[in-house]
């Protein structure tokens, strides 16, 4: 049954890594070559539920691929993610988006 | 291989890399920290990756693709050392 | 026959348009982040298409192996390369404010 799980899991987990792919390199393009940047640049502090160091390596990683985004740190005790986000005009936004990557991990590593 | 493609595209994509390369050093010799200089020489090892996997649609060689390999993961420990240095200089 | 001239033409000038806006990213940024963004995101899209497209042109199972380890280990790596950057900048803040 978990196995049958993961074999659904997997291939839309790759799906959704790509459409965040594209999404975030055409708005990278787009900020880059706009011809006056307005970029306002802000630090957040987003509270990890991952603990499996496969999960925060997916994490980490998927948060520096998804648009406007940067993983910067971890705190020691692997509960606080410093992120560092290029648009700050929606900040909901973006934690929810985070958030909702968070679940999706969750479900494929437990 | 199946086709050949016609070398204009080559050449263009060549451009593309040397102006790219071109811009990159200025932001190396430029460079306000340290972390920047690395940042771009990081980018730097990217551009040629580039440039040796367009070299080899030029030339027709498969092997080249070895040199891919190695070259972005020796980029990737060259990154880690430098800076695991930094920090450990400053901490 | 020719429609896959035009497919790894698009796919190699692409990869390379994307590089070169990674490069003009790392100029035009104004702090050490948004260079990190521009370094990150954009090369390895560059890269990976640049592979897809050379790889499509070989079209062999040797070609398709490594291509495919090529691109495991640049999205791997790329973000671990700006975590760590970042970090030691951290660092070097740290001591000069105190």
């Amino acid at each position: 049954m978990k196995l049958l799980k993961l074999l659904y899991y997997i291939p839309e987990f790759l799906v959704f890594y790509l459409i965040k792919l594209l999404q975030s390199n055409f708005q990278m393009a787009y900020i880059i070559l706009s011809p006056k940047m307005n970029t306002t640049a802000e630090f957040i502090e987003f509270p990890l539920e991952v603990k499996s160091s496969a999960g925060l390596l997916l994490l980490t990683n998927l948060v520096s691929m998804t648009p406007g985004t940067l993983s910067a740190d971890i705190s020691n005790d692997k509960k606080i993610l410093l992120i560092h986000a290029l648009l700050m005009s929606n900040d909901q936004n973006t934690v929810g988006e985070i958030e909702s990557i968070q679940k999706r991990i969750l479900r494929l590593t437990n | 291989m199946i086709a050949t493609i016609p070398e204009t595209v080559l050449y263009i994509a060549f451009a593309f890399l040397m102006l790219a390369m071109i811009i990159t050093l200025v932001r190396l010799l430029k460079g306000p920290s340290i972390n920047d200089q690395i940042a771009a020489m990081d980018l730097i090892a990217s551009i040629i990756i580039g440039l040796v996997l367009v070299y080899s649609v030029l030339i027709n060689n498969a092997m080249y693709f070895d040199i891919t390999v190695i070259l972005s993961l020796v980029s990737f420990i060259g990154t880690i050392a430098i800076s695991t240095y930094l920090s450990q200089k400053n901490g | 026959m020719d429609s896959i001239i035009i497919i790894i033409s698009v796919f190699i000038l692409l990869g390379s348009f994307f590089i070169l806006v990674s490069a003009i990213g790392i100029l035009r940024f104004k702090d050490l982040y948004g260079r990190l963004h521009a370094t990150t995101k954009a090369t390895s899209f560059g890269i990976l298409l640049l592979i897809i497209g050379v790889s499509l042109f070989f079209n062999d199972i040797t070609v398709y192996t490594k291509a495919f380890l090529i691109v495991f280990f640049v999205y791997l790596t790329a973000p671990l390369a700006a975590h760590s950057i970042t970090k030691s900048f951290f660092q070097k803040n740290k001591k000069t404010k105190t």
